[in-house]
């Protein structure tokens, strides 16, 4: 016999109970990796080449309040600017469904590869779409889920704006962060809605990653004091101020999170006590026999960080082996696009993992070194 | 101390503070215990016979008072030193046998031996010695709860003989068992003591029990009252 082959021995006495606290482990760390993830997806803008040299340009006063049309020219003369596009939000109801599982946004057709380079789709669809008016090209997700094929038509009826459309698909792209979205003409859209001249956002990309910070200012500069004045920002500072906007989600996946570390603190190491507890009397016996107060808090340590790892390796590996393997846009019905269990969140998980092992161990330890050997040997006796 | 004395015990006395209350469990008691002896402690319930026991075998500490066992005056020694000092010089059998449930009978033996450092083979030779002495090597494999109460008992005096101690010390060892079992145990301590190279102190509050031994002890109230050679 080896101290590991005693330690595991001890540890399985009682399987039930055992078993039991290594799913407790595993689901509430299976949950806490789960909100981590969330909490990423929703915070973390995807990261490309051509993110880094976008700028987003939205009202000062709120991203609900539109800017006008004559802005464009002015833009595109600011030093550094290489492309821009309007980009409005059109929010239409699609069939009987009020909030679609994509999002529709009118733009400057000829404008897709200068602004979004990352958007892929065939050129003679790009063509097609820019000599259409009235047609629109839709991500590769958003075809799959609807079945839709070029040619299709999609009728949007407008919530947000006063006009309905009716949109030919002439393109079908993919390669971009989210391949859901449905872009379609902007002066198409404005001529439905009695040329309004207006827009919800103008994307700019910059000549290049140096000239980002100039562009930004000279856009910002440009604008003030006037009566539409401007919010220019790079893409990265615009998601993460438009998910500001649902409320601090930081600060309350964080509290969800703490709250569950902490009660699985306090149930696994009420379960420890328990364990050890009943084992009063066999410490007393083992600190008789010559065992010693470290030797004994080892066991008790191995044993509780031992049920703590193997309930990560259920829990986080569970998460990881689930979020690889689902199709997460279906399962989410296109909330969400990734779900990615990055190294970093799962080494977080195991980290609680382990500290939650030494912290259920620490009660445990303290009352067998206060146990005199004669006090623990009258336990249950 | 001389030479054949194992244990010299000078003016011991244990108070315990129950409550408010203090309660004196031993009262300078002064004892020498020879090699080879099989000293059996007497007395009724709350005598101090146990307490006297458990300061002598390095499991309780005294108020005052010197208990030197092989020379060691095992009151000053720390924490730490006693457990080592325990697991070489003590063998120890209780009333409720106090083996680990989920370990065979041959585990249970090895326990003490883990902390030895010897190699596995050299534990696995002295477990089997050991079993034998006690004539249980043929359940080795067993789990406690697959013996009966005596053979239990003789897996516990295997354990507490296998780290090949001075002095054994057995609380009450026939407390749980019928008679034929409590005679195979209390033969089995009479001839360790028999060999003349262990000396075996043992709690009992029962008279055919004690008439193994080889002198016997009486106390009351934390005093020695009176001494008994019996063989």
């Amino acid at each position: 016999m080896t101290i590991g082959g005693f330690i595991i021995k001890n540890a399985l006495r009682n399987k039930r109970r055992a078993l039991l606290s290594i799913l407790s482990v595993a689901v509430s760390l299976f949950l806490l990796v789960t909100l981590l993830v969330l909490l990423r997806e929703l915070t973390t803008p995807m990261q490309d080449a051509d993110a880094a040299m976008r700028i987003a340009v939205r009202n000062r006063v709120s991203l609900a309040n539109t800017l006008p049309y004559r802005q464009r020219a002015v833009i595109e003369r600011i030093p550094g600017v290489a492309a821009i596009t309007p980009f409005t939000f059109f929010g239409g109801k699609f069939r009987n469904e009020d909030i679609p599982s994509f999002a529709q946004f009118a733009m400057d057709p000829v404008q897709l590869t200068n602004v979004f380079g990352e958007a892929k789709l065939p050129l003679d669809q790009l063509n097609n779409w820019i000599a259409d008016r009235s047609s629109c090209i839709i991500g590769i997700e958003t075809a799959k889920r609807y079945d839709f094929k070029i040619g299709d038509k999609i009728k949007l009826v407008g919530t947000v704006w006063p006009a309905d459309l009716e949109l030919t698909i002439k393109g079908i792209y993919k390669g971009t962060p989210d391949d859901r979205n449905v872009l379609f003409h902007h002066d198409y859209m404005d001529e439905a809605c009695g040329r309004l001249g207006i827009v919800g956002t103008w994307w700019v990309r910059a000549k290049s990653l140096e000239e980002v910070p100039l562009v930004v200012e000279r856009i910002n500069k440009e604008f003030k004091n006037t009566s539409a004045e401007v919010l220019a920002e790079t893409e990265r500072s615009f998601v993460l101020g438009f998910i500001s906007m649902w409320g601090n989600i930081k600060i309350l996946i964080g509290s969800i999170s703490t709250v569950v570390v902490f009660t699985l603190i306090l149930v696994s190491g009420s379960t420890m006590s328990m364990a050890i507890r009943e084992r009063f009397r066999e410490l007393a016996v083992l600190k008789a026999l010559g065992f010693r107060r470290h030797e004994l808090f080892a066991f008790i340590l191995a044993e509780s960080f031992g049920f703590a790892m193997l309930g990560a390796l259920v829990g986080v590996g569970g998460a990881w082996l689930l979020y690889t393997n689902i199709n997460i846009t279906a399962a989410t019905k296109g909330m969400f696009v990734a779900f990615e269990l990055t190294p970093r969140i799962m080494a977080i998980g195991f980290g609680v993992a382990s500290l939650l092992g030494v912290v259920a161990s620490i009660m445990p330890s303290i009352s067998m070194a206060r146990m005199s050997v004669v006090q623990g040997l009258k336990t249950l006796d | 101390m001389g030479k054949d004395l194992v244990v010299r015990i000078q003016n011991l006395t244990k108070i315990y503070l129950q409550g408010e209350i203090n309660v004196t469990a031993l009262d300078n008691v002064s004892l020498d215990i020879a090699r080879g002896e099989f000293l059996t402690l007497m007395g009724p319930s709350g005598s101090g016979k146990s307490t006297l026991l458990h300061i002598m075998a390095g499991i309780d500490r005294p108020t005052s008072g010197k208990c030197y066992v092989e020379s060691v005056d095992v009151t000053k020694l720390t924490e730490s030193q006693l457990a080592d000092w325990r697991n070489q010089n003590v063998g120890f059998v209780f009333q409720s046998f106090n083996l680990i449930p989920v370990l065979t009978a041959f585990e249970n033996v090895e326990l003490p031996l883990l902390l030895t450092g010897l190699s596995g083979k050299r534990r696995r030779d002295q477990v089997r010695t050991a079993l034998e002495m006690v004539g249980l090597a043929d359940r080795a494999g067993h789990l406690p709860r697959q013996l009966s109460g005596g053979q239990e008992q003789r897996v516990a005096i295997a354990r507490a003989l296998v780290t090949d101690p001075h002095l054994v010390v057995a609380d009450e060892p026939t407390g749980n068992l019928d008679a034929n079992s409590a005679n195979e145990v209390l033969g089995i301590l009479q001839s360790l003591a028999r060999g003349g190279e262990k000396t075996v102190i043992m709690v009992t509050h029962d008279p055919k029990a004690a008439a193994f031994g080889s002198r016997s002890i009486h106390l009351e109230k934390g005093e020695l009252i009176r001494e008994e050679t019996t063989q």
